[in-house]
C-alpha cells in the first residue's frame, strides 16, 4: 500500500513532509521523534489509518485508540509541565524575594520591596496595590503606601519602562526607594487617607482579613453588601484582594490589590501566591519596626553615653579650675594682707614727709607699686572666683535694683543718673547671683568712669525667647570694636597686667556660663551692653 | 568725733588703721579676736565697728549676726581682703563694706557715711 504520511520513512526530504518548520529540520533524519512529534498529529496519518481499516489490516482498530491515548497523555504532561514550570518561577521569585527582605532592615525598604514584588511583572503582576498599616498610638488601620498606576496611560509608560528595563527584584526595589517613593506617597495620598479604617470597626472588610488571618478577595464590591460601597468609589475597582499582614502575635497591616488597568481576574491561585508571600513580608515588617525601636534605643543611650561623657568631663575640668581657683584666691589673699600694711604704712609716712626730702620719691614708689598691685590682685581674684560659679533661680529685676542701691553715692558724686525699667512678670533666670552682680556692677562702673558728669544710664530688662535679657544702654562716646574687643579679653593689656578691665572679666563670666555677651553702639553713639540669661533651668 | 572698735586679726593692720583713724580724730581701740571683740563691747560704748571677716579660727560674719541680734543699733562695716562676701547674705547685715586697700580712704568716707546716718537716725528718734 503507498502510504501518504512518511511514518515508514528513516529519513525524509522537505518535499516529503510539510509539517516540519524551520528549526525543526532534524527531524527530518531523527526517524523515532518525527513519527512521535508529528506523525501522530499528521492528517495524511489520520488517512492512512482510515484506509488500513478500511483494508482490514491487523490492529489498525487499535492504533487510533493508542493515538488518541497518547495525545490525551501528552495534553496532560505538558499542562503538569507548565504548571511545574510556573512553580518553579514562583518559588524561584519567592527565594528572590526572601533574600531581599532578609538583607533589608528600614521600613521603608521592604515596603518598597513588597509592593514591587506584587506589581512586578515577573512577581504577582497586579496593576496596584496599597498599604495599610496598624497606627496602635490612633488605634486604626492607617493608609501608608500606595504604588501603580493611576490611569491607562501613565500605565503604558511604565509597563514600557519595566520591559525595557530587565533589572532584578531586588534592584527595582532599590529603584523605587530612592527615585518614587515620596512621589508615589504623594500621588495616592488622596486615596490613602480615605482608606485609614478604625480598628474597633470589626465589621470593615479590612478588619475582618486581620481578625480571620486569612486573605479575602472581593467581587463585584459595587453591589456587595460586606462591602462599604465608600470603600468601593475609593478604589474603584469591582475586585480586589485583601490580604493581612500578620505575625505571630501582631497585626501589622494589610495590602488591597487590584488589577485596575488590565481588570485581569484575580484567581484563587493568586491569592495562594499571595498568601505565602505575605506571611515573610509581615515578618520583615516586623522586625524592621523591632529594628527601628532598637536603633532609638540606642541612639537614646549612644546620646545619654555622650552626655554622661561630657559631665564627666564638664566635671574633671571644674574640679581642677576650683582648684586652680582656690589655690590662686590663698595666695593672692596671702599676698593682699601685706601689700596693704606697705602700702598703708608708705601712704602714711608719706602724709609726713616734707615735700623736698629725698626720700619722698621712694615712699610715693611704694605707695604706686603697692596700688598697682593690689588692682592686679583684684582683677586675679575675680577671675578665680568666675572659675567656680555656683548657679541657681534669681529675680533679675531685683538684682539689678540691689546692684544700683549699690552704686547710687558713686553716681550721685558725678551727677549721672541711671533708670531702670523693669519688664513685669519676668521668669527666674538661672546664674551665679554673685557673678551676675559682679558683671552689671562693673559695666555700671565703667560707664560712671567713662561718663561726663550729667550722663545718664538706662537700664532695661526684657523677656526673648524665653531668655531674660539685661540692656544697659550709656551715652559714652563710641568705643571701636577692636577696643572693646581688647577690653573684653582676660589680661588684654599685657604688657601692664594691673590695667586689664573688669570688663573683660564680665566676659569671661558669661563665656563661662554658655551666654553671649554683647556690645553695640547706639544710634546716638553711646553703648549698649546685652546680657542675655537662661530664663529657665538647664536640663541636666 | 567717734569711739570706734577695730576687730582684726592682723597687727600691723590694726596699728594701720589705729594711726588712720586717730588722724582723722576717732578714738579708736582694737580687739585682735572675735572673743576679746565681745569683752571689749560689753566693757564699753562704741560708735561704730570696724570688723574684719576671716579673723584667725574665728568668723567675723558670725561675730557680725552676734552684734546685730544683742546691740542692733550698732554699726558694723565689714573690712575684708575679699570682695567675693560683697554679695554674700549674711555680709547684707553690716551697715558698710570696705575691701581692704593700701588706700585707707574709702574706708575713712564709708565710717563718715554711716556715722552721719547713725546720728540721723538718733536725730529722727529724738
Amino acid at each position: 500500500m503507498d502510504w501518504e504520511c512518511c511514518w515508514n520513512k528513516i529519513e525524509v526530504n522537505p518535499e516529503e513532509c510539510p509539517f516540519i518548520a524551520e528549526g525543526e529540520e532534524e527531524l527530518y533524519t531523527v526517524h523515532k521523534r518525527r513519527v512521535i512529534e508529528k506523525c501522530l498529529e499528521c492528517p495524511r496519518m489520520a488517512a492512512d489509518l482510515k484506509r488500513s481499516q478500511e483494508s482490514g489490516a491487523p490492529f489498525s482498530d487499535i492504533m487510533p485508540l493508542l493515538i488518541a491515548e497518547f495525545q490525551d497523555q501528552k495534553a496532560r504532561l505538558n499542562s503538569m509541565g507548565s504548571f511545574l514550570s510556573s512553580k518553579t518561577k514562583e518559588i524561584r521569585f519567592l527565594h528572590e524575594l526572601g533574600l531581599v527582605l532578609q538583607t533589608s532592615l528600614g521600613l521603608d525598604e521592604i515596603l518598597s520591596t513588597a509592593l514591587t514584588a506584587i506589581t512586578a511583572g515577573k512577581g504577582f503582576g497586579m496593576n496596584r496595590a496599597f498599604l495599610l498599616m496598624t497606627d496602635k498610638e490612633r488605634h486604626c488601620l492607617k493608609g501608608y503606601l500606595g504604588i501603580g498606576p493611576r490611569n491607562y496611560e501613565e500605565a503604558w509608560q511604565i509597563w514600557q519602562e519595566i520591559d525595557q528595563n530587565k533589572a532584578s527584584l531586588k534592584a527595582m526595589a532599590r529603584n523605587f526607594l530612592e527615585t518614587k517613593l515620596s512621589s508615589e506617597k504623594a500621588k495616592f495620598h488622596d486615596i490613602l487617607e480615605k482608606l485609614s479604617v478604625p480598628l474597633d470597626d470589626h465589621g470593615h472588610i479590612f478588619n475582618r482579613a486581620l481578625s480571620e488571618r486569612k486573605p479575602i478577595l472581593v467581587t463585584d464590591a459595587f453591589h456587595n453588601p460586606e462591602v462599604p460601597p465608600k470603600l468601593a468609589s475609593i478604589l474603584g475597582v469591582d475586585t480586589f484582594l485583601v490580604m493581612p499582614l500578620i505575625t505571630r502575635n501582631r497585626r501589622i497591616g494589610i495590602i488591597v490589590a487590584d488589577n485596575c488597568i488590565t481588570h485581569k481576574q484575580i484567581t484563587p491561585q493568586d491569592m495562594q501566591s499571595l498568601e505565602i508571600f505575605a506571611f515573610p513580608v509581615a515578618f520583615a515588617l516586623e522586625r524592621a519596626s523591632l529594628y527601628e525601636r532598637v536603633q532609638e534605643d540606642l541612639e537614646k543611650l549612644t546620646s545619654a553615653n555622650e552626655k554622661l561623657k561630657e559631665q564627666q568631663d564638664i566635671i574633671v575640668r571644674m574640679e581642677k579650675m576650683a582648684l586652680v581657683g582656690r589655690i590662686t584666691s590663698s595666695i593672692a589673699h596671702s599676698i593682699r594682707n601685706p601689700l596693704m600694711v606697705i602700702g598703708g604704712f608708705a601712704r602714711s609716712l608719706l602724709k609726713n614727709i616734707e615735700e623736698s626730702d629725698s626720700k619722698r620719691g621712694f615712699l610715693e614708689s611704694i605707695v604706686r607699686e603697692a596700688k598697682l598691685l593690689e588692682d592686679v590682685l583684684e582683677e586675679v581674684l575675680n577671675y578665680s572666683d568666675s572659675l567656680f560659679p555656683v548657679k541657681d533661680m534669681w529675680d533679675v529685676n531685683l538684682l539689678v535694683s540691689d546692684v544700683c542701691r549699690g552704686l547710687q553715692g558713686e553716681m550721685e558724686l558725678h551727677s549721672i543718673t541711671c533708670s531702670i525699667e523693669p519688664a513685669p512678670g519676668l521668669p527666674m533666670a538661672y546664674i551665679d547671683y554673685k557673678q551676675i552682680a559682679f558683671c552689671i556692677r562693673s559695666i555700671l562702673g565703667n560707664s560712671v568712669n567713662t561718663l561726663a558728669n550729667g550722663s545718664a544710664i538706662r537700664i532695661k530688662t526684657v523677656l526673648e525667647g524665653g531668655d531674660v535679657v539685661v540692656e544697659i544702654t550709656d551715652t559714652a562716646k563710641d568705643i571701636p570694636s577692636e577696643a572693646m574687643d581688647v577690653m573684653t579679653t582676660p589680661f588684654s593689656a599685657t604688657q601692664e597686667l594691673g590695667s586689664g578691665s573688669a570688663l573683660s572679666m564680665c566676659k569671661a563670666i558669661f563665656d563661662k556660663h554658655g551666654l553671649p555677651f554683647d556690645t553695640v553702639s547706639t544710634a546716638d553713639g553711646g553703648r549698649r551692653f546685652i546680657l542675655r540669661m537662661p530664663g529657665k533651668k538647664e536640663e541636666a | 568725733m567717734a569711739k570706734l572698735l577695730v576687730v582684726d586679726d592682723e597687727s600691723n593692720i590694726r596699728l594701720l588703721y589705729s594711726q588712720e583713724l586717730s588722724d582723722e580724730g576717732h578714738q579708736v581701740v582694737t580687739a585682735a579676736s572675735a572673743t576679746e571683740a565681745v569683752e571689749k563691747l560689753a566693757a564699753g560704748d562704741y560708735d561704730l565697728v570696724v570688723l574684719d571677716i576671716k579673723l584667725k579660727n574665728e568668723s567675723g560674719l558670725d561675730l557680725l549676726q552676734k552684734i546685730v541680734k544683742e546691740r542692733h543699733d550698732m554699726p558694723v562695716i565689714l573690712s575684708t581682703a575679699f570682695s567675693c562676701y560683697k554679695d554674700d547674705f549674711s555680709a547684707w547685715l553690716a551697715d558698710g563694706y570696705v575691701v581692704k586697700s593700701s588706700d585707707p580712704q574709702e574706708l575713712k568716707d564709708e565710717i563718715n557715711r554711716v556715722l552721719a546716718k547713725k546720728a540721723g537716725r538718733s536725730k529722727a528718734k529724738e
